[in-house]
């Protein structure tokens, strides 16, 4: 009985702080979020003016996840997503690392790196992709340019179907490092440097102290940039929407491209509303995986 | 454009900078701009850090139905709830106000879970010290956990800052008055439907990341400050 | 902390001084501002003419405000819009428009959310690709109180949809072949002419492909929209008569095909996608680089500006027979508008597509061509140059080949543009591609 009264206390003091993210979670994400399961039943357009009643008179039940599961398309968006966030995850997490512990070391040059590796971050992706068509370009590209000073034939990034992918990862990588690596470092600043000055009296070297201390006190927030880097990545878009627009023969179609195309340019509402749910299940599935996993590595307070 | 890329200009010119200047009412959109990203920012960093103080700190039961729901609502992309969220809009009349371009800031998964995480490890005697002292939890959430959590929300700052200052279609599709306009909106205007002067366009662009430079700089002397600078523990 | 700031501010100046350089090349504001302050004054005196008579039935009607969305003044012509306006507003006082002028790039994406939350609106802008498909779903209204004398005969049968009115031409865009002289002199070979034929255009581009390693013939693309272009050139077409079937891999349509990837794989007269280094097609012609290019009348303000030699242009050359593209925007009305704001707007919409002030106000400002039967009253129009042989873009309309608009417009022109450009890189023969693109259409796409 005791027990269930201090459950009620906590949950009548939580409501106050709940309270206006919930309200805002209903409102501007769960009814989005349903209005579009339920469109993701009907062939609608998307075209038009929208009205309860349609989703009634256009219901076709399961039709659209039958016509996704069944086509090639579907697949091979997933395929090419899964590919770009194997070879994008790791290489953003190197990167991201280096950049924090860069950031953290106090160096006199951390004060010019600070600004310069988050320029990328402060870019839209508007004027990074232009950018980076003209890096990657196979002829006149400063980033061949520098391969050949190495004696190495640079391949033609974006227009050769293998290259593709890799490219966007390249571009990815560099825009999304600093955005990552801030956080990692906003967790750096966050440990008590007790803990590295009780290390320092227990004579620990650099090694021990990175991987006792600091990435177990770090590894929430690490947690934190795995999934979301996850989240985001499945969702990749502009970047190819500018870069490639999907090609070149399909090479770099993406979930998310595929779903703006049938709702937008294609007018397949309803098939596009189905595409985006199939996508959150597999996000779903991943993060589930993850967030089960966690207890292996992540570390909480208390 | 000619080729091979010219990276240093034969004639540096400052016309474009003042061309972007006459095209439109500049000052007016960045004041715009300024209204909706601050308010944004402050709205998220509030919300967010309450949520995530309940979430993380008073550990109520069924906390973590609703983190595993707020992360949920990230997997959904927004590509296909801008039309459900414009739908919504307009049956509460908020189309062509700036309502409808903030509002959305009070729910902010994204913040939510990277505060979640941070409060995780911070150990809880510093609460624990402040109860036995008669603080109210609001006390604590104000006086205690946000002070601790100031880099981490000085990040936040910066990023939600930026989005708010960069985003783009959902303005776009929410306000037709030509006088709400924002700063991205109004540079977008230089885009043609068969061309576009990228000169201009970049000159605006770059006119238009100096806030964001301006609100990192700021942020950057709260990040650098560590956990002992709150002189909680020690 | 002072540092960071300098570094800070350096960064973006040098940055900014990159970019700024990058672009200079396409930079028409200047003549086009001249254009618009020399136009003010004969255009407000006509206004003024004009305005007594209109103004008589619109008197009677009490005073509205009507909002008009649109793509086309976006990126330098909004002024050239709010003087049209004016001009308008002078001849209806009582009608108050509101513009709001959005990019192209997420113009339909704003419209579609708008019109799905039913605040679109009342007019808009459409360009031909999307009118169909806006009219298949019952959002455009029937225009019937519109005034369509004077207007483009070929631009207004193309908004039409089952027969009835739904848009009005607002304006027009011919593609022409568009031609470097001194290359041409260089190679020593005549100038391209009306009477040439693709046979023509492949031996001059050899001849001007021989010039120089990095010397081209031409650039035509292989995607959807020359594709469906040449093959009308060749007699095929990608739909029946009565639009029903597919005839993508026609006869006629694999010989079109395969006479546009010859020029890249066999002869390579025009660049490969490597050899393009994604560079745009523009780009290579302004360098002086590229012997012919056909492309739209919009390009002729950035040509004057950019390009450092000769040119002119002349009526594309077809093969079989002439086929020539056409573009134009339409002026259509939202049904979901009250029934005073549509009749306001049908005013309003008429009055842009078909007035001579209008006209008039668009052709000074060096805009675009207004879509009027009488091209008499554009005469002003041919006297600017270069090109010289403005009269080819008149000429162009003799063979127009509108697009082939079904429902499902954008898709089937994403399909034939993906199969087709696997066999421009050699990874497939035009018979193959043009095959699978039939059967993808056929899979994908119902018609009526």
């Amino acid at each position: 009985m005791a027990m269930k009264n201090k459950e009620r206390k906590k949950i009548i003091q939580a409501i106050p702080f709940m309270l206006p993210s919930l309200v805002g979670m209903v409102l501007f994400s769960l009814l989005p979020m349903v209005i579009a399961i339920a469109l993701s039943f009907t062939d609608w357009s998307g075209l038009g003016k929208f009205s309860f009643s349609m989703v009634s008179r256009q219901f076709i039940g399961l039709e659209n996840y039958k016509r996704l599961l069944s086509q090639g398309e579907f697949w091979s968006a997933v395929g090419h997503v899964m590919y770009f966030v194997a070879l994008y995850l790791p290489i953003s997490f190197f990167f991201s690392m280096m950049v924090a512990l860069l950031l953290n070391s106090g160096k006199k040059l951390s004060g010019l790196y600070r600004i310069l590796y988050y320029i990328p971050v402060l870019t839209s992706w508007v004027a990074a992709s232009l950018i980076w068509k003209w890096v990657l370009s196979s002829q006149y590209g400063v980033f061949n340019s520098i391969l050949s000073i190495f004696g190495i034939q640079g391949p033609d990034w974006l227009t050769n179907k293998y290259w593709a992918m890799p490219g966007i990862v390249l571009a990815s990588v560099w825009k999304d490092m600093g955005f990552y690596g801030l956080y990692i470092f906003g967790g750096l600043r966050t440990i008590d440097t007790g803990y590295y000055e009780a290390a320092q009296i227990d004579g620990a070297g650099k090694w021990v102290t990175l991987t006792r201390i600091t990435i177990p006190l770090l590894s929430p927030t690490l947690f934190y940039c795995l999934i979301m880097s996850l989240i985001n990545a499945f969702q990749l878009f502009p970047q190819v929407q500018i870069m490639t627009e999907g090609g070149p023969n399909g090479a770099t179609q993406v979930p998310v491209e595929r779903i703006y195309t049938y709702a937008f340019s294609y007018f397949k509402m309803g098939y596009a509303a189905a595409f985006s749910w199939l996508l959150f299940l597999i996000i779903l599935v991943l993060t589930m995986v993850q967030l089960k996993a966690q207890k292996a590595w992540v570390h909480y307070e208390a | 454009m000619a080729l091979p890329i010219q990276w240093i200009p034969h004639h540096p010119t400052l016309q474009s900078y003042r061309k972007v200047f006459s095209l439109f009412p500049f000052g007016k959109a960045i004041l715009n701009s300024l209204f909706v990203s601050i308010t944004f920012t402050v709205i998220t960093v509030l919300s967010s850090s309450m949520a995530a103080f309940a979430i993380a700190k008073i550990r109520f039961k069924g906390a973590g139905a609703f983190f595993r729901m707020y992360l949920m609502s990230m997997m959904i992309p927004t590509q296909i709830t801008l039309i459900p969220l414009f739908i919504i809009m307009s049956r509460l009349n908020l189309t062509n106000t700036y309502t409808s371009v903030i509002s959305p800031s009070i729910f902010s998964a994204f913040s939510i879970f990277l505060l979640v995480q941070n409060l995780r490890s911070l150990p809880d005697d510093f609460m624990e010290a402040a109860k036995i002292d008669g603080a109210s939890l609001w006390t604590i959430y104000f006086r205690v956990i946000m002070p601790m959590e100031k880099p981490v929300l000085a990040t936040l700052v910066v990023t939600t800052f930026m989005g708010a200052w960069n985003d783009y279609l959902w303005p776009l599709v929410m306000l037709s008055d030509k006088t709400k306009m924002t700063l991205t909106l109004a540079l977008n205007t230089l885009n043609g439907q068969y061309g576009t002067e990228y000169n201009v366009l970049m000159a605006g662009c770059l006119i238009s990341m100096v806030p964001i430079i301006v609100v990192y700089i700021i942020a950057q002397t709260q990040m650098k400050q560590g956990i002992t600078a709150g002189g909680v523990k020690g | 902390m002072k540092v960071k700031r300098l570094v800070s501010m350096g960064l973006a100046a040098v940055l900014a001084a990159g970019v700024t350089a990058c672009g200079s090349s396409q930079d028409k504001s200047a003549t086009e501002q001249t254009a618009n302050e020399n136009q003010t004054g004969t255009s407000e005196s006509a206004s003024a003419e004009s305005a007594s008579p209109e103004s008589n039935d619109s008197e009677s009607d009490a005073p509205i405000t009507i909002t008009y969305a649109n793509f086309n003044a976006s990126g330098g012509n909004e002024e050239t819009l709010n003087k049209m306006y004016e001009a308008f507003h002078k001849a209806y006082p009582n009608i108050t428009v509101k513009i709001e002028t959005i990019a192209m790039d997420d113009y339909f994406t704003t419209m579609q959310t708008r019109i799905a939350g039913g605040t679109g609106p009342d007019c808009l802008e459409m360009n031909i690709e999307n009118f169909g498909t806006y009219a298949s779903q019952g959002i455009l209204e029937e225009l019937t109180g519109a005034d369509t004398e004077g207007m483009n005969q070929t631009a207004l049968q193309a908004f039409q949809y089952d027969g009835t009115q739904y848009g009005l031409p607002e304006n027009f865009s011919t593609v022409v072949l568009v031609y470097n002289k001194d290359l041409f002199d260089k190679a020593g070979i005549d100038y391209p002419s009306d009477s040439w034929t693709r046979d023509d255009v492949d031996a001059a581009a050899e001849k001007i492909r021989a010039l120089g390693d990095d010397i081209y013939g031409i650039y035509q693309p292989v995607t959807y929209n020359e594709f469906y272009k040449v093959a009308a050139q060749y007699g095929g077409s990608l739909l029946d008569a009565d639009k029903t079937e597919f005839t993508i891999n026609s006869e006629e349509n694999v010989t079109a095909l395969q006479s546009m990837v010859d020029r890249v794989q066999k002869t390579n007269v025009q660049p490969t996608e490597e050899q393009m280094g994604g560079m745009g097609d523009w780009d290579l012609f302004e360098s002086g680089r590229l012997g012919m290019i056909p492309t739209g009348t919009w390009c002729f303000n950035t040509f004057k500006d950019a390009c450092d030699f000769n040119w002119d242009i002349c009526v594309e050359p077809g093969e079989t027979q002439k086929a020539t593209h056409f573009f134009a925007n339409a002026l259509v009305v939202n049904k979901d508008a009250s029934a005073e704001a549509k009749a306001a707007a049908q005013k309003w919409i008429t009055w842009l597509a078909s007035s001579s002030d209008a006209a008039q106000i668009r052709l000074d400002a060096g805009w675009d061509l207004p879509a009027l039967d009488d091209t008499s009253k554009l005469s002003s129009y041919l006297e600017q140059t270069p090109p010289e042989n403005r009269q080819a873009v008149f000429d162009s309309l003799n063979d127009i080949v509108l697009p082939p608009i079904i429902n499902d417009y954008q898709q089937m022109s994403d399909i034939i543009t993906d199969c087709i450009s696997k066999a421009a890189k050699g990874e497939c023969t035009a018979k193959e591609a043009l095959d699978d693109a039939q059967s993808q259409c056929e899979a994908a796409i119902k018609l009526k």
